[in-house]
């Protein structure tokens, strides 16, 4: 069960030595840093290496949080860093959306689906495949946007862009997963057929 | 200049100013491929909404806290020493060579200006141990070495923290 408390009473408590307090700070962002580490990584592996560095960096900045902003805001910029450091160190590839391998990612990442079972296959499934093509700056974007509640002012910060920028980056991330959805869902079509 | 699906976008997000929200709601209202349009972005937008959020594995939680429990284990005793403590130590000190110095110069008899025939009045008893012996010169030098090989030392320590600090 997780706790009542807001973000930054929790926080409090952890400051003071309370260490269960920022346990339930974990469980109430750990899906959505997962999701966003997810979109970095190639596997479930790599992204709960990311995400687990991130709790444990947040941990020890906790201190330094100044409340300025939201802590999921905060939180999310440590995702994002760390997120890049780890794909700098990984030198993993960013597939590009006209990038034929991509096809073979996804369907690796979804292994737990019947890919050829068009009946089984909700919608969201295809929305997230085609969020697994995008790269993983416009997936970021397009996930901060729509599930993290973030402002276009507080991806900017999390991200470290120009609010401009993002808002351009958001309508170009939005065109490019429109577009891979269409692709993919033709492509099941003509499977089908 | 904006597009029509870059202005439905911006209409939808509500990020235009009242003035450009007018003039897309007037259009959506009479042109029928601005209407269009925005019933496919409105309805992508919804959909895009939907997305659903990864699952951690389930003993995520339990693998964080305990690498932060881990790491605290691991942290040097100087981090965990109390400040208050350091301090407490560092203020015994001061007050010790400042009694120390008020003592001795208490105990000093400056006659006329000749410094150099100041009287000094130990406590009796209380010897002081010949210097000459100490500051021999191959003392001196082992010392000097001793020294220019901690800084060096030193210096590389924190270079080397610093470097790694920048990396993470």
């Amino acid at each position: 069960m997780q706790s009542k408390l807001s973000d930054i009473e929790l926080i409090e408590q952890t400051l003071a030595g309370n260490q269960s307090a920022y346990a339930d700070l974990v469980k109430r962002h750990q899906r959505f840093v997962f999701t966003l580490a997810m979109r970095f990584a190639k596997g479930r592996e790599d992204a709960e290496e990311i995400a687990q560095d991130c709790f444990i960096k947040a941990y020890r900045s906790l201190a330094s949080f100044q409340g300025q902003s939201k802590f999921s805001t905060w939180l999310y910029s440590i995702v994002y860093t760390t997120a890049m450091t780890f794909l700098r160190k990984k030198r993993v590839a960013t597939d590009s959306i006209d990038d034929e391998n991509t096809f073979i990612q996804v369907e690796s990442r979804e292994s737990g689906y019947d890919t050829n079972n068009i009946e089984n296959k909700s919608r969201s499934f295809y929305l997230n495949q085609a969020i697994a093509q995008l790269l993983p700056d416009d997936a970021t974007i397009i996930t901060l946007f729509y599930k993290g509640e973030q402002s276009l002012e507080e991806i900017a910060q999390a991200l470290g862009m120009e609010t401009n920028t993002v808002k351009v980056k958001l309508f170009r991330a939005r065109q490019r997963l429109k577009e891979k959805l269409e692709h993919n869902l033709k492509q099941e079509v003509k499977e089908l057929i | 200049m904006n597009t029509i699906e870059e202005k439905l976008w911006n209409y939808i997000d509500g990020t235009c100013s009242p003035a450009e929200q007018d003039a897309i709601a007037r259009l959506i209202e009479q042109d029928g491929a601005y209407a269009q349009k925005y019933q496919e972005l409105l309805a992508l937008n919804q959909e895009f909404a939907a997305i659903e959020l990864d699952e951690p594995p389930m003993a995520f939680t339990y693998k964080v806290m305990k690498a932060i429990r881990t790491e605290n284990a691991m942290q040097p005793l100087k981090a965990n020493i109390d400040k208050r403590i350091i301090l407490g130590i560092a203020i015994f000190f001061v007050f010790t060579i400042l009694a120390l110095l008020t003592f001795t110069f208490a105990n000093i008899h400056i006659s006329g200006i000749n410094i150099s025939a100041a009287d000094i009045k130990l406590p009796a008893g209380v010897k002081l141990p010949s210097t000459n012996s100490i500051f021999s010169g191959p003392l001196v030098k082992w010392f000097l070495i001793f020294d220019v090989v901690l800084a060096l030392f030193l210096t590389d320590a924190y270079l080397r923290r610093k470097k790694t600090a920048k990396q993470l």
